[in-house]
């Protein structure tokens, strides 16, 4: 490990850090992705909280402070918190929610409890402790390095190796079992797993905000990529980013690190969620907005047409009045029509411009059909999965398809 | 005497399915009870029966998925564990999250997981199979599709697209209709009638009496125990209907309608 801090061109403690958070961001994120998908990201949080007792105890059994031997203990608890947390869920009649929770907050105060009574004995060694708390990047040794390099590399190689499996169970547990897979042991595994990435992320982050750590990174590449083959390692790689930016700004400013680094990945989580394509809040806001605007402006003009048809050009109050619409929004869509150039205009009365009575066609057309498909569609016997695309049901079914639909249609009538 | 050698006796093909005095229950409530069921080779088999009569269980104790307190399965006369490269399994559709990130191809391609390896790559001929698979279910054009954005139906497809990668002589599927538009169970009922009559056994938990009547051959009507097995207009009688259904739900009319159809 010594090569690499030499390799980065840093001085040794903010090097330390930088590796170490890398580390912590890497396993958390492509392992939590397991927590994420299973819906079971509080499992993360239990485990993670579960370590604090474990390190204590650790303390107290050895009197070692170094981060490896306490980790081990850490690693321990969480076991056994995982184990209680099934046991709870299949023995009693306890939801799995409130066992996560029963889990959760009894190891914590026990953990609190221990942390005090270390605090209250007159052991030299005790100071440094509630490190693990809020987690402390800065004054990680570079043997503690090593031992979490060799748990991040061992955990994601066996992702890797066992990728298929994994993901056939997190995907459909009943096809798994009955394709031969040992479901629960995969099961166990991905939770072994997540403890895996607790402990190598423990000493960085704190066992309160760990969860942030394996459910931040995996939701924000949940909205970035859509193959679990890319969602682990863009995790992975948002995770590292996250850890070591915040590391050393906390580093830099004596903050907890912990903190310091969950503010970091919120700030992008939050900045994912709202503005990333496809799925995101933002996105998909724009996208309905534009197709709401495009579905007035064309009922407006198909109303305009019918009027033009009826009588005497109208004015925009009558085109209202006609049309039951609301002013403003009939505004809004003649403004868009003018942008258009479907509008022609003769004082207060508006006439179709020659583009505007083309449109105005196209879209009485796309009517006919789309009815013309919920009276005769069962007749079209499609011969595949297409689905109907009532904005655009040319495109959606194939110019054959739509003919001979016409068709029905005109020998319907 | 008939003066012609007798035939050498043929066994019997072994029944896709056959359980034995199965039992299942959740805590103290019995959900199957003593089961004897055997389904017929190279035939399309309906289990139905009222809500909560265990059809579904019966087919998830049958593979294995979930334990049993008494009894036994057998795939082709064989023990589960020895057979499953003989099944292929389509869950019930709600049962996975459809905003999983994988497509449409990925889905199918797991279906092929259990003979290509779990390790290895998928080799380049098995492409072309998926892609048979696809088209078979008439998914072609979305292999490349975000499965959450399928409509039911076509999620339904897909499901079924995975089975058919297994290869599998035996296929069990768990209520393919729940939830399927009208367009869709159609294309599905003729492409199950087209694997029958390629000679595969089908077996499907289903709850419409009136397409059990017309495109099932064999069924088996089901209310925690076994009511009544056997060829569909032999088994749906009033009589077994009101066993089932309960004399309470199904008046002597209303069995009457549903056993004419």
């Amino acid at each position: 490990m010594g090569w690499l801090i030499d390799l980065l061109p840093l001085d040794y403690t903010d090097a330390v850090v930088v590796v170490g958070a890398t580390l912590l961001g890497l396993t958390a994120g492509a392992l939590g992705v397991f927590a994420v998908l299973r819906e079971r990201s509080l499992v993360g949080d239990a485990l993670a909280h579960a370590a604090l007792p474990g390190v204590c105890i650790a303390f107290l059994a050895t009197g070692a402070k170094d981060a490896s031997t306490l980790l081990v203990g850490a690693a321990f608890a969480g076991l056994v918190g995982a184990l209680l947390m099934v046991g709870i869920e299949r023995t009693s009649r306890i939801r799995p929610d409130a066992a996560i929770g029963v889990v959760l907050s009894s190891f914590f105060s026990l953990g609190i409890v221990l942390l005090t009574y270390i605090a209250s004995t007159d052991n030299a060694n005790q100071a440094g402790l509630e490190k693990y708390l809020f987690g402390q990047a800065a004054g990680l040794l570079e043997r503690d390095l090593v031992v979490m390099a060799a748990l991040a590399v061992c955990s994601l190689t066996l992702v890797t190796l066992a990728f298929r499996p994994l993901k056939t169970t997190l995907f459909d547990p009943s096809f798994a079992g009955s394709v031969g897979l040992p479901v629960r042991v995969l099961e166990v595994l991905m939770t072994m797993l997540l403890v895996v990435a607790v402990i190598v992320g423990l000493r960085t982050v704190g066992a309160i905000l760990m969860v942030a750590m394996l459910v931040a990174p995996a939701v924000a590449a949940r909205q970035l990529v859509h193959r679990l083959s890319l969602v682990i390692p863009v995790a992975a790689l948002i995770g590292a980013a996250v850890g070591v930016t915040g590391a050393l700004i906390s580093s830099r400013g004596e903050l907890p690190t912990g903190p310091v680094i969950v503010l970091v990945a919120v700030g992008f989580v939050v900045l994912c969620v709202l503005a990333a394509p496809h799925r995101g809040v933002l996105w998909r806001a724009r996208k309905l907005r534009a197709a709401r605007r495009r579905t007035l402006a064309e009922s407006v003009l198909v109303d305009l047409e019918t009027a033009i048809h009826a009588g005497p050009p109208p004015t925009a109050v009558e085109l209202a009045q006609a049309s039951g619409r609301p002013a403003r929004a009939l505004r809004a869509a003649l403004r868009d029509l003018d942008r258009a150039g479907m509008l022609a205009r003769d004082g207060d009365r508006l006439y179709l411009s020659e583009p505007g009575a083309a449109a105005a066609h196209a879209v009485l057309e796309r009517r006919e059909l789309w009815s013309a498909w919920l009276e005769h569609g069962w007749r079209l016997e499609l011969p595949d999965a297409r689905e109907p695309d009532p904005t655009d049901l040319r495109a959606s079914l194939g110019d054959e398809y739509a003919d001979r639909l016409s068709a029905l249609a005109a020998g319907g009538r | 005497m008939s003066t012609h050698a007798e035939p050498t006796p043929v066994a019997p093909p072994p029944a896709p399915l056959e359980v034995r005095r199965l039992t299942v229950s959740y805590g103290a409530r019995p959900v199957l009870w003593d089961v004897d069921a055997r389904f017929p080779d190279g035939a399309l088999s309906a289990i139905v029966g009222p809500n909560g009569a265990g059809k579904s269980t019966l087919l998830k104790a049958a593979l294995g998925l979930i334990p049993s307190d008494a009894g036994q399965s057998l795939i082709e006369g064989r023990p589960v564990k020895a057979a499953r490269d003989r099944v292929a399994y389509v869950p019930q559709r709600d049962s996975v999250d459809w905003d999983f990130p994988i497509t449409v191809r990925e889905v199918v391609e797991m279906g092929r997981y259990p003979q290509t390896g779990w390790f290895r790559r998928v080799a380049r001929r098995e492409g072309a199979l998926i892609d048979e698979c696809l088209h078979r279910v008439g998914m072609a054009d979305f292999a490349g599709r975000q499965i959450g954005q399928l409509s039911g139906g076509q999620r339904q497809r897909v499901f079924i697209a995975r089975a058919l990668a297994q290869q599998a002589p035996v296929m069990m599927m768990d209520e393919p209709f729940a939830g399927v538009d009208a367009r869709t169970e159609a294309s599905i009922l003729g492409l199950l009638g087209e694997l029958r009559d390629e000679g595969r056994s089908i077996i499907v938990v289903h709850h419409d009496l009136g397409t059990v009547r017309s495109v099932f051959d064999h069924v088996l009507l089901l209310n925690v125990r076994a009511i009544a097995s056997g060829p569909v207009d032999e088994v749906l009688t009033p009589e077994t209907l009101r066993r089932a259904y309960g004399a309470a739900t199904v008046t002597a009319d209303d069995a009457e309608a549903l056993w004419a159809g």
